[in-house]
C-alpha cells in the first residue's frame, strides 16, 4: 500500500512539472506572454491604487477613467488567457491519455487507507472502482487529486510561474468578495 | 519637476528596502517592517505549507481519526497565522484586504498537503 501511495506522490510531483514544462515551452518563454504579463500586473497594481483612492465623490471624469482602466485590464487579461489557452489544450490532451493509463495500472486497488469516512458526494471520488462498502479505502483518483492540489501550486510559487496577486485579486477568485458597486 | 521628485521618492524607498533584513529574519523577529506586501504574504503562505506538514504528521502517528482530525486543522491552521499577524508581527490588516484576505492565503494547499501527509503516514504507521 505504501509502495503505491508513494508512486501516486511521485506521479503528481512528475506530472505537475511536466504541465509546468509544457506551459513553459508554449507560453511562458515568448515574448507575447512576458509582454502581456508586465502590462497585466502593472494595470492591475495601477488600479488597485486607483481604487484605494476612491473617495465615493469623484468627478464623472474619474469615474470615467476608473472604468477605462478597468475595461483595459480586462482587455488584457482576456488576451493573456488567449495566448495561455494553446498550453491548456496539449496538457489537457496529454493528461487525459496519461489519466487513463493511470486509471487501468491502479484500477480496483485500495492505495491508501483513510483516517476519516469522506462526505457522501465525495465517495464517488474516494471509492472510485474500489469493491465494498469501507468508505475508509481509498481510490487512485482520490489521492492524486489531492496531491496535484498541494504540489502544483508549491512548484508553480517555487518556480515562480505562480500569477501574481495583484492579477488574481483584479481577476477574481474563487474565494474573492464581489465587489459592491459604488 | 514632478518627475524628478517621484524618481528621488522611489530612490529613497528601494534604499530603505534595501537596508531592511532579509524576509527570513524580519518573519522571525516581532513587528517587523513590510514595505513590500507580497513579503508578508509570501511568509504567510509558506508557513501555512509547513503547519500543514507538521499537522499532518502529528495526527498521523497519534492517530487521530476522522471529522475532529479536519476540524482541529481548520481551526488550527488559520488561528496560529491569526496570532502571528495581529500579536506577533501587529499588522493592518485592513491594508491587506482584511483577515479574509489573508486568513485564505494558501489556505486550500496547505490544506490539501495536509491531507496527503495525514493519509500518508496513517497509512504506513497501521495499515500497511
Amino acid at each position: 500500500m505504501l509502495a503505491d501511495t508513494l508512486l501516486i506522490v511521485f506521479i503528481s510531483i512528475c506530472t505537475a512539472l511536466l504541465s509546468e514544462g509544457i506551459t513553459f515551452l508554449l507560453v511562458y518563454r515568448t515574448e507575447t506572454y512576458k509582454k502581456l504579463k508586465g502590462e497585466v500586473e502593472k494595470q492591475s497594481k495601477k488600479l488597485e491604487k486607483s481604487k484605494e483612492n476612491v473617495t465615493g465623490q469623484e468627478s464623472k471624469g474619474q469615474k470615467k477613467k476608473l472604468e477605462r482602466q478597468e475595461e483595459r485590464l480586462k482587455d488584457h487579461s482576456r488576451a493573456l488567457s488567449m495566448v495561455k489557452m494553446k498550453s491548456m489544450f496539449v496538457i489537457a490532451f496529454t493528461f487525459t491519455s496519461l489519466m487513463s493509463m493511470f486509471n487501468s495500472i491502479f484500477d480496483g486497488r485500495v492505495v491508501a487507507k483513510l483516517p476519516f469516512v469522506p462526505i457522501s458526494w465525495i465517495h464517488g471520488l474516494s471509492h472510485r472502482n474500489l469493491m465494498g462498502n469501507d468508505y475508509t479505502e481509498c481510490s487512485f483518483i482520490f489521492l492524486y487529486i489531492l496531491c496535484t492540489m498541494s504540489i502544483r501550486q508549491n512548484i508553480q510559487k517555487l518556480l515562480g510561474f505562480a500569477p501574481s496577486r495583484a492579477v488574481a485579486k483584479q481577476s477574481g477568485g474563487f474565494f474573492t468578495q464581489p465587489q459592491q458597486g459604488k | 519637476m514632478a518627475t524628478r521628485r517621484t524618481t528621488s521618492k522611489n530612490s529613497k524607498e528601494e534604499e530603505k528596502v534595501a537596508k531592511l533584513p532579509s524576509v527570513w529574519q524580519r518573519a522571525l523577529t516581532a513587528k517587523s517592517q513590510w514595505p513590500e506586501k507580497d513579503d508578508l504574504l509570501d511568509v504567510i503562505y509558506w508557513s501555512r505549507q509547513i503547519i500543514g506538514i507538521i499537522l499532518g504528521i502529528v495526527w498521523g502517528v497519534i492517530p487521530l481519526k476522522g471529522f475532529i482530525g479536519l476540524a482541529l486543522f481548520c481551526v488550527i491552521n488559520p488561528g496560529a497565522l491569526y496570532i502571528y499577524f495581529t500579536s506577533f508581527q501587529q499588522i493592518d490588516e485592513d491594508e491587506y484586504g482584511g483577515v479574509w484576505e489573508l486568513t485564505k492565503e494558501g489556505f486550500m494547499s496547505s490544506f490539501a498537503l495536509f491531507l496527503v501527509v495525514w493519509i500518508i503516514i496513517y497509512s504506513a504507521l497501521y495499515f500497511d
